[in-house]
């Protein structure tokens, strides 16, 4: 009995090899300005990978919303309870975020100064609403495939409209949120919208999806 | 039998060179063909597709932040290999699930069989094989696993498991004993 034989003639059923997003950042030898450019690898149709028995345990349904992904998944990844302002990157200045995306969304003042953070291209903002942290985050450049983000099947994800614009309210379960080239975190609520090649970002624990609507809309460029 | 090249093709080392500049879309082109192995072999590892494909997103992504480390005369496939395979090991280790792996042989192996009762025999043989595979130790498993499933080289293998080539010759024969002994072909 020859054993090596034996196994290598096993034609193993792998589990259908998944379609990957990559966010990169390219080299600073190249290009200096903060950018972040996405690459979709792979050109399995998610079609294809849904018919797969192996991998329609993993991906149940999938949503593209300019720069954001939302898979819905049956089973989580690992991923911690972290703050809301974990992996958005250094905290920078108001200056320093117009440069970075002209026409920043400026949050309502409030007693607690606002806080930029800025990572690639994508900036964000933790302001306070009502005693309680909300994180906007802005993401530029429509198409591009900037984030990640994971749905329990117990989720529950509502289409909306941000002054007209197209968005989606997650809420319910928990899900998991990527940003590039940070660990993962598990999030709370999440409006998520798309005005014109811009995707932005709206997380609040406490916030009901009418509040969120609300305060997205109320949101002015500064 | 190491029927792999050592040195990289032509094509792969210039897209090497220019993903090392910055280029995105050569990096992009330069993984492509590894992508699949990459996944099944972070898949050995975390038992799991789910963990797998994060860890392969995972490793190609620091692998493209590392890509001045890599140098360009090596082929490309261990060094994406240790680096997706190391993310795996990270997640096997903080998940600590121990989970089946659940490989099926292919109910057509693509090789002819003389007849339906044969071919049906053949079949419910490796999936003992299979079966004996999975309970061995996970070291002997995996090296198995990499060298005669997944077809890796030594060196691929080596850079996956992260142990010297010499350790893969070693763990091999051993493991081979192993399922020697606990697996008995019938007929």
């Amino acid at each position: 009995m020859n054993l090596e034989a034996e196994l290598r003639a096993i034609d193993v059923e792998w589990p259908q090899t998944p379609q990957l997003e990559l966010v990169l950042e390219p080299s600073r030898r190249r290009d200096r300005r903060p950018l972040v450019v996405a690459i979709v690898l792979a050109v399995a149709a998610l079609a294809a990978a849904l018919a797969v028995p192996q991998s329609r345990g993993a991906i149940l349904r999938i949503f593209h919303l300019g720069g954001a992904t939302v898979k819905v998944v049956d089973t989580l990844p690992r991923a911690d309870a972290r703050p809301l302002t974990a992996g958005l990157g250094p905290v920078i200045s108001l200056d320093s975020a117009r440069r970075l995306l002209p026409g920043l969304l400026v949050p309502p003042l409030d007693t607690v100064p606002p806080l930029h953070y800025g990572s690639g291209n994508v900036v964000s903002v933790v302001f306070e609403r009502d005693g309680h942290p909300v994180l906007l985050s802005e993401l530029p450049g429509g198409g591009g495939v900037y984030l990640k983000k994971l749905a329990s099947g117990g989720s529950r994800i509502e289409p909306v409209r941000v002054q007209g614009d197209e968005g989606l309210w997650i809420s319910g379960g928990r899900h998991v949120v990527y940003f590039p080239y940070r660990s993962p975190r598990l999030a709370g609520n999440v409006l998520l919208w798309e005005t014109g090649s811009t995707t932005y970002r709206l997380e609040g624990p406490h916030l009901t999806r009418d509040e969120a609507v609300s305060l997205a809309e109320s949101l002015r460029r500064g | 039998m190491e029927g792999r090249p050592h040195e990289p093709a032509p094509r792969e080392r210039e897209l090497a060179l220019r993903a090392q500049g910055g280029d995105a879309r050569a990096y992009e082109e330069l993984v492509r063909p590894h992508q699949e192995i990459a996944f099944r072999v972070a898949y050995v590892i975390t038992r799991n597709a789910a963990d797998a494909e994060d860890a392969t997103q995972e490793g190609l992504v620091k692998a493209w932040r590392a890509l001045k480390r890599f140098r360009t005369g090596e082929p490309m496939r261990p060094w994406l290999l240790r680096i997706v395979a190391n993310e795996a090991r990270n997640r096997r280790r903080s998940t600590r699930r121990r989970e089946q792996l659940v490989l099926r042989a292919a109910e057509s192996s693509g090789e002819a069989a003389p007849s339906p009762e044969d071919a049906a025999l053949r079949a419910a043989e490796r999936a003992r094989l299979l079966d004996a595979l999975d309970r061995l130790p996970e070291p002997a498993r995996e090296v198995l696993t990499c060298r005669f499933l997944l077809d890796l080289s030594e060196e691929e293998t080596a850079a996956a498991l992260d142990v010297r080539r010499g350790t893969v010759k070693s763990r091999t024969a051993r493991a081979l004993d192993r399922l020697k002994e606990s697996y008995e072909p019938r007929g």
